[in-house]
């Protein structure tokens, strides 16, 4: 009888597999985070000659961290952080106001433009990059904050996530402070919004990674380096043949760490959002 | 529903101006704007289909189309079916699974551009730590994306690392959306675990399945920043793919026509997904 129970408790096959699957996402990000610290000299070394000393270092330095104040690097991080505050904020209330006409509003043309939103959240924005940059730059808008932010700030799928979240609050809520004289945007601003928390903490996180995943778009629309975003910055760095492998490994691992860390703490309603926007 | 008044025009606009100034009208541009052509003094005029009969009869243009093939149709099931084996991992409850499911969704957070800086790092050909354990087992170093024959693989293989754990999410989400009873019913009936496989779990997945592997294409498409960081197409046109094709007609080519040409069959090609990922989506009432 290996039924459903032995299943529920799982196997030395199961945990094996997911052993050797974490090991492979954590193990790159283990060694670059590893080697950051290490002397500049060092940074490779050891690799050649495989063992314990590939990953952990003999000396911790954070000389390398500590030389990225002089580069690039901090304009980078506080663009990326302009950016990013930006297109948060203005994200979750631009797309939270239209979520909640979708979906406590009857108007004509509402499942037409539904239907428009949820096609718009399909159609990754990749593919208009380069119909987009001339736009832009025919506006004389490259080289912008506002380039970098507003492209990002409507969301199909945010618009899609408030919709569904209000569309199920009871509809007594909306009437009764009707009746108490409240306007509509009262009840979105005071009643709506607040108790959409896990909503908006789902979409700050999902405005923050299109922000920061995206790389084709700030290559082509910010290259300048009042604007250079983070992941433009490193990317530019990266040179095979240089001499300063500390400051690459320590800006990337700090890229990865500032993402990382609103990640984790965000990733639950992430993941619960995800499932219950019910892919079936 | 309520009556509104009018008022709804207002919570909508911003967010719908949004989305016809940055999505609708680039679409225009790019089917308007590849009928035109820049000549060498710089006027612009109207040129028909010649951006797509030049691009039509370019073997550069159609070595990218392959490449791009080749790669969609080993990366999209590649991606699905590690998906898959992942969600069904962690699906049953179990000791530490949550650690590892968090785990698996980690890459998520490093944006696709510093996933490929850092394996541009780990396998690096002469000082990667990759190479120095191929190296000590005894296969010995490999150039990787410095290989017309390994480029397009080791792409893949950085794609899918950072998106596989994505993917399992969703089918995670079709997996908790089957019955536990559905399988015990099974189990009691003697059905062995591959039975329950093929016979319960297998046929209610499908619809998920087919789901992540029109998403994960439309993605895979678009597919850019690793090439741009790692390869620049190369080598030998090994992984010249079709958005970096865009990319160098617009911005090193500064050829606008013809960017747009390749935009627009890109968009065309996305578009066609694009209606078929719209027919699939059913979102659950009230959630």
């Amino acid at each position: 009888m290996s039924g459903v129970v032995g299943e529920a408790r799982g196997g030395p096959l199961r945990y094996g597999l997911l052993s050797v699957a974490a090991m492979v996402i954590l193990l790159p990000l283990l060694w670059l985070a590893l080697a950051s610290l290490r002397p500049q000299a060092e940074i490779f070394r050891p690799a050649v000659e495989f063992g314990w000393a590939t990953f952990i270092p003999s000396r911790i330095t954070l000389a390398n961290y500590a030389a990225l104040v002089r580069g690039d690097f901090p304009r980078a991080v506080l663009n990326s952080t302009i950016v990013a505050t930006a297109t948060v904020i203005a994200g979750v209330l631009v797309n939270s106001l239209a979520g909640f006409a979708f979906a406590v509003f009857e108007f004509r043309g509402r499942t037409l433009l539904f239907a428009l939103v949820i096609a718009s959240f399909m159609m990754p924005f990749e593919a208009i990059v380069i119909p987009l940059y001339l736009l832009v730059n025919a506006a004389g808008m490259t080289d912008t904050y506002a380039a970098l932010v507003l492209p990002e700030v409507a969301s199909g799928v945010v618009i899609f996530l408030f919709r569904q979240f209000f569309a199920g609050l009871p509809r007594d809520f909306y009437e009764a402070a009707r009746v108490d004289g409240a306007s509509w945007f009262t009840i979105w601003w005071r009643i709506a919004l607040p108790l959409s928390w896990p909503t908006v903490a789902t979409s700050c996180l999902m405005l923050f990674l299109v922000q920061w995943d995206s790389f084709f778009w700030p290559v082509v629309a910010a290259s300048g380096p009042d604007h250079t975003v983070v992941q433009v910055a490193i990317a530019r760095n990266v040179n095979f043949e240089q001499s300063d492998w500390g400051g690459l490994f320590a800006s990337t691992n700090l890229a990865v760490l500032l993402a990382m860390i609103p990640f984790l703490l965000l990733q639950r309603f992430y993941v619960g959002s995800l499932v219950s926007a019910g892919i079936k | 529903m309520l009556r509104s008044r009018g008022v709804h025009w207002w919570f909508l606009a911003p967010a719908l101006a949004g989305l016809a100034i940055f999505r609708l009208l680039p679409i225009l541009i790019a089917l308007v704007g590849s009928l035109f052509g820049v000549s060498i003094r710089g006027d612009v005029r109207f040129v028909g289909l010649d951006n797509f009969v030049v691009l039509f009869t370019d073997p550069e243009f159609w070595a990218s189309v392959r490449v791009t093939l080749l790669f969609n149709v080993i990366i999209n099931p590649l991606q699905l079916f590690v998906a898959l084996g992942l969600a069904l991992l962690v699906r049953p409850p179990g000791r530490g699974i949550i650690a590892f499911r968090t785990v698996l969704v980690l890459p998520m957070s490093v944006s696709t551009a510093l996933s490929a800086i850092l394996f541009g790092l780990f396998l690096e050909k002469n000082m990667g730590p990759m190479n120095g354990l191929l190296e000590w087992i005894g296969i010995g170093a490999q150039p990787f994306y410095r290989d017309m024959y390994q480029a397009l693989p080791t792409l893949i293989g950085v794609a899918t690392w950072k998106g596989a754990g994505y993917w399992m999410l969703f089918l995670l989400a079709g997996l908790y959306a089957i019955p536990e009873s559905v399988n015990e019913a099974a189990a009691i009936d003697g059905a062995s675990r591959w039975q329950r496989f093929r016979h319960v779990t297998w046929p209610l997945m499908k619809r998920p399945m087919a789901f992540v592997l029109v998403v994960d294409t439309i993605a895979n498409f678009l597919f850019f920043a690793p090439v741009y960081i790692l390869t620049s197409g190369g080598p030998a046109g090994s992984t010249n793919l079709l958005m970096f094709q865009a990319y160098q007609a617009a911005f090193t080519h500064f050829d606008p026509g013809r960017a747009l040409a390749i935009s627009t069959v890109i968009l065309f090609i996305i578009l066609v997904f694009v209606a078929i990922e719209f027919r699939m989506f059913r979102p659950a009432e009230g959630s």
